[in-house]
């Protein structure tokens, strides 16, 4: 026990992990809505809820390892140049590793739980008669037309507080629809239709940018999308041009 | 037998080599450039030009060419012909063959000494990560600003396809390459390898896989980024067929590697050195082996088939024909995520060596560590559809791959615990290993925690396909696995070299690195939740400050590794000499002398414990 007093006394590590971990969940807590895009579906509401949970579940776990290394470089480094005295031979802890095991398991079980139920909520469709949106991927433009109306555009028009169905699908190579402020992301691929479904309910312009690398012009692969109110909508289906 | 103990570089030169006595790399080239041309021209003059896949077979068979002519060039086939002709190698050829008295003319050889290999291995790391660095600053640059324009679309795609895949190989081999080679068999208390001419060769064949990599850049038109994705890459160019026999290739070297260093722990442990007094690090590096011939398999043949659908109209992956992107997307990723693991592991396994040694004080839970290896191994095999939650491929085993690839965090989280076990109350040595090993659990803390977030479908369908994921594994293969290759890099230099590697520089060098990795990734995760795409060659006028940022920490990732690059050169030969064992350490490759012989050992050693006991301090708890 020649290089430092304290090496019994575990008081400072955990004054750390508690502040690391104060810290943390402040993060977990802001920083997900502070950083994402503007919250314009159930999904997206959904998908930030989930960043803070996990972000606050996972705080403790990763202040507990960086207390404990910034403890180790306070406490347990070797002062001097010359070759450091053996430490304490432990080699095993069947506490330790038994007790490391549990809590990891019970973490991830519940993070499995939350999951599989976040994703239930998300893929569902509250079956009340969606509106289907046909969503046409090509080098380097997206495309969307509304079944039953003969209405093709190059920007994503959308009621707000109705159900919409995407059916996705693409004429060339694979492509990624994505809509960051609603949070719900498909592939666009060739010769095969995905669907994905998502609630728009806040009124607003958004964007829709490709997620799968698509050749030269990826990077502009970029349109606009709006939530309208319902009677805007429907003046805006009516007022397009009736394309066949 | 005693001239077969003498020091390398003092011993003559023996009689035998015979052809080999005339080849080198430089050989290996004219013969590879000399047979590429020949199946070039018998391509291009007996190939039906008016075919639509015509260029893609001049380019295929000139690829083939330059492969066969680089193992011609350097000897790889003399051993074997003679043996299939009944003149077996004499104890003068293998002599000749292992570099004895060769000097530096060795490491241009087909030199059969796993020292010599291992030293190969570090400097085409080094060449590795330096080419794909080289693209990574290209990559940051043209990003710096919003609509910048340092290099055109198309090179920039083919820079992000080919910076990819170099550093994937150059972390495949950062470990298990040098260290594999260099200690592991000295762990072992063995001689050389099980199988030393294929030790050459699998180096030799990563050399030519290599060039052919580099190649693929002054070919061009690589629209398909590192995972070759499917159909696009059926619309890229020649530079295509390059990069996929550079892959198929290099699976070739990691097969043999992974067989070799596999043998070589199971046949050549020396009396006493049962499984379980093995060096930790010694199971890490078979762990991986092992993995990779599990995985590299559907590498080789998911390319292969790329290749075919280019030169022979096969439809495997091309829908008008009947094919599916998807069927690529999932050979790629039952390699991809076991590939990870590959990387990883060695890694980890060296930390753990390091961190016992410098903390004086046994690895904690040996048996812990080895099945947390094991059963992170076992179960990155059936992960991989985690990269595929978006696609739309079976949404209804989107529940089972999220349960499997969340519970890839239990083992890890073991990770931690046996590292922090066995730092706890030791007497910590802080030396560079140790450093860079500090690193190493600080970021792979949040590539660890990250990963969880992206494992959940729902918020994978807002991540994937962004900076986030680009963040993400950057922080497991920058700020993880490089701090983990560099602290073994220090750990084990002064046994290559017989010197320490700088101190100073390599604190300077650990500095830079560590706050650029945070700089730069930890603004690439803003950049990615603010919505940025991932593989974007420009970007809107929102995601500028994190950017900016992302590349001059980039930047500073350079200036690191540029130190670290010095600090490697000037300590080689000018290095504060180390002596034989500097660390104290217990396992056998501090136990011979540096420079270590050929053939390693005098007599060989006896094993009766573990390397594992430093003392007789008693516990108190
Ligand atoms: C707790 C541990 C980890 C979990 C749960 C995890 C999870 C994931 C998930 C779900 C993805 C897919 C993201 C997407 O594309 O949408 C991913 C991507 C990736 N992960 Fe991890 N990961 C973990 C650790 C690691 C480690 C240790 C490595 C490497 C040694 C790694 C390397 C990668 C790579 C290379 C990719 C992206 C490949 C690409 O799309 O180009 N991850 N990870
Ligand atoms: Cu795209
Ligand atoms: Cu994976």
């Amino acid at each position: 026990m020649s290089t430092s007093t304290n090496k019994n006394s575990y008081k400072g590590l955990y004054w750390i992990w508690a502040a690391l971990t104060v810290v943390g969940i402040l993060i977990g807590l802001y920083a997900p809505a502070w950083l994402m895009p503007r919250s314009m579906s159930n999904n997206m509401h959904l998908t930030v809820l989930t960043m803070v949970v996990f972000s606050v579940a996972a705080a403790p776990v990763a202040a507990g390892v960086y207390a404990t290394a910034l403890f180790a470089l306070r406490h347990w480094a070797h002062k001097g140049d010359d070759v450091p005295a053996p430490g304490p031979q432990v080699r095993e802890n069947a506490v330790v590793v038994t007790t490391w095991l549990v809590v990891s398991t019970v973490l991830t079980v519940f993070l499995l739980i939350w999951g599989l139920g976040a994703l239930a909520v998300d893929n569902g469709s509250n079956g009340k008669n969606p509106l289907v949106v046909d969503v046409t991927g090509q080098q380097w433009v997206w495309s969307f037309s509304y079944p039953g109306t003969h209405v093709q555009s190059n920007e994503l028009y959308l009621p707000v507080n109705r159900e919409v169905e995407f059916r996705v699908t693409s004429v060339d190579v694979t492509h990624g629809f994505w809509i960051a402020n609603m949070g719900i992301q498909v592939d666009a691929n060739v010769g095969t239709i995905t669907t994905i479904h998502t609630t728009p309910d806040k009124l607003g312009t958004f964007n829709i940018r490709c997620t799968q690398f698509c050749g030269l012009n990826h990077a502009f692969m970029v349109t606009e999308g709006h939530v309208l109110t319902s009677q805007q909508f429907t003046s805006w289906l009516a007022s397009q041009p009736q394309r066949a | 037998m005693t001239t077969t103990l003498e020091q390398t570089k003092t011993a003559a030169i023996p009689q035998g080599g015979g052809l080999a006595r005339r080849l080198n790399m430089l050989t290996a080239m004219v013969g590879g450039g000399l047979v590429a041309w020949l199946f070039w021209f018998l391509a291009h003059h007996f190939l039906d030009p008016t075919s639509r896949t015509y260029s893609d077979e001049v380019a295929v068979s000139l690829t083939i060419g330059w492969i066969i002519g680089f193992w011609l060039g350097i000897g790889a086939f003399i051993a074997p012909l003679r043996w299939v002709t009944g003149r077996d190698n004499t104890r003068a050829d293998d002599l000749y063959l292992a570099g004895q008295g060769q000097g530096t003319s060795r490491y241009w050889k087909f030199t059969t000494d796993h020292k010599v290999v291992g030293v190969q291995y570090i400097v085409m790391t080094m060449v590795l990560l330096g080419a794909g660095g080289i693209l990574a600053m290209a990559i940051r640059t043209e990003l710096i600003v919003p609509g910048n324009h340092f290099v055109n679309q198309q090179v920039y795609n083919g820079f992000i396809a080919v910076h990819g895949m170099l550093m994937i190989l150059a972390l495949i081999v950062a470990v298990a390459g040098p260290w594999g080679n260099f200690v592991v068999p000295i762990m072992c208390g063995a001689r050389d390898m099980a199988f030393p001419r294929l030790n050459a060769l699998s180096l030799w064949t990563l050399v030519g896989a290599a060039a052919l990599l580099l190649t693929t850049l002054a070919v061009g038109s690589l629209t398909m980024g590192w995972v070759v994705l499917e159909p696009i890459a059926d619309q890229a160019g020649i530079g295509m067929d390059f990069f996929a026999m550079a892959i198929i290739v290099f699976t070739v070297s990691t097969t043999v590697a992974g067989v070799n260093i596999i043998c070589t722990v199971m046949t050549m442990r020396t009396k006493g050195m049962s499984l379980a007094r093995l060096p930790i690090f010694v199971w890490g590096a078979i762990i991986a082996a092992a993995l990779g011939l599990y995985a590299f398999p559907f590498f080789s043949l998911v390319e292969a088939q790329t290749l075919v659908d280019r030169t022979f109209s096969t439809s495997f992956f091309v829908a008008s024909g009947g094919g599916a992107g998807w069927l690529q997307a999932n050979l790629f990723w039952l390699m991809g995520h076991p590939e990870v693991y590959v990387i990883l592991l060695p890694a980890v396994g060296a930390l753990f060596e390091i961190s016992s040694v410098m903390a004086r004080k046994p690895v904690f839970s040996y048996r812990t560590a080895v099945a947390a290896m094991t059963g992170l191994a076992g179960l990155s095999i059936l992960v991989w559809a985690h990269h595929m939650f978006t696609t739309g491929w079976a949404p209804t085993l989107g529940g089972p791959f999220m349960l499997t690839t969340e519970l890839i965090s239990i083992p890890t989280g073991l990770f931690f615990l046996v590292l922090i076990g066995t730092l706890w109350r030791g007497n910590i040595w802080m030396k560079l290993p140790t450093i860079w090993m500090f690193g190493f659990i600080a970021n792979f803390i949040i590539a660890g925690v990250t990963g969880i977030y992206l494992s959940d479908i729902p918020l994978d369908d807002q991540l994937h396909g962004t900076m986030f994921v680009t963040a993400h594994f950057h922080y497991v293969f920058v700020g993880s696995v490089l701090f983990g290759a560099v602290s073994a890099l220090a750990f084990w230099f002064p046994k290559v070299t017989g010197r320490f590697l700088n101190e100073f520089l390599g604190r300077i060098s650990f500095w830079l690195v560590f706050i650029g990795v945070q700089v730069t990734f930890l603004a690439m995760f803003v950049s990615g939740l603010k919505g940025m795409p991932r593989r974007y060659s420009s970007y809107a006028i929102i995601f500028e400050h994190s950017n900016f940022i992302t590349t001059i920490g980039a930047y500073i990732i350079m200036a690191g590794m540029l130190v670290l690059l010095g600090a490697v050169i000037t300590s080689w030969n000018k290095g504060e000499p180390a002596g034989p064992n500097p660390w104290h350490a217990n396992s056998l490759e501090w136990m011979v002398p540096t420079p270590v012989p050929l053939e390693n050992f005098d007599v060989l050693p006896v094993i009766t414990e573990d390397p594992y006991n430093y003392g007789e301090e008693l516990v108190r708890s």
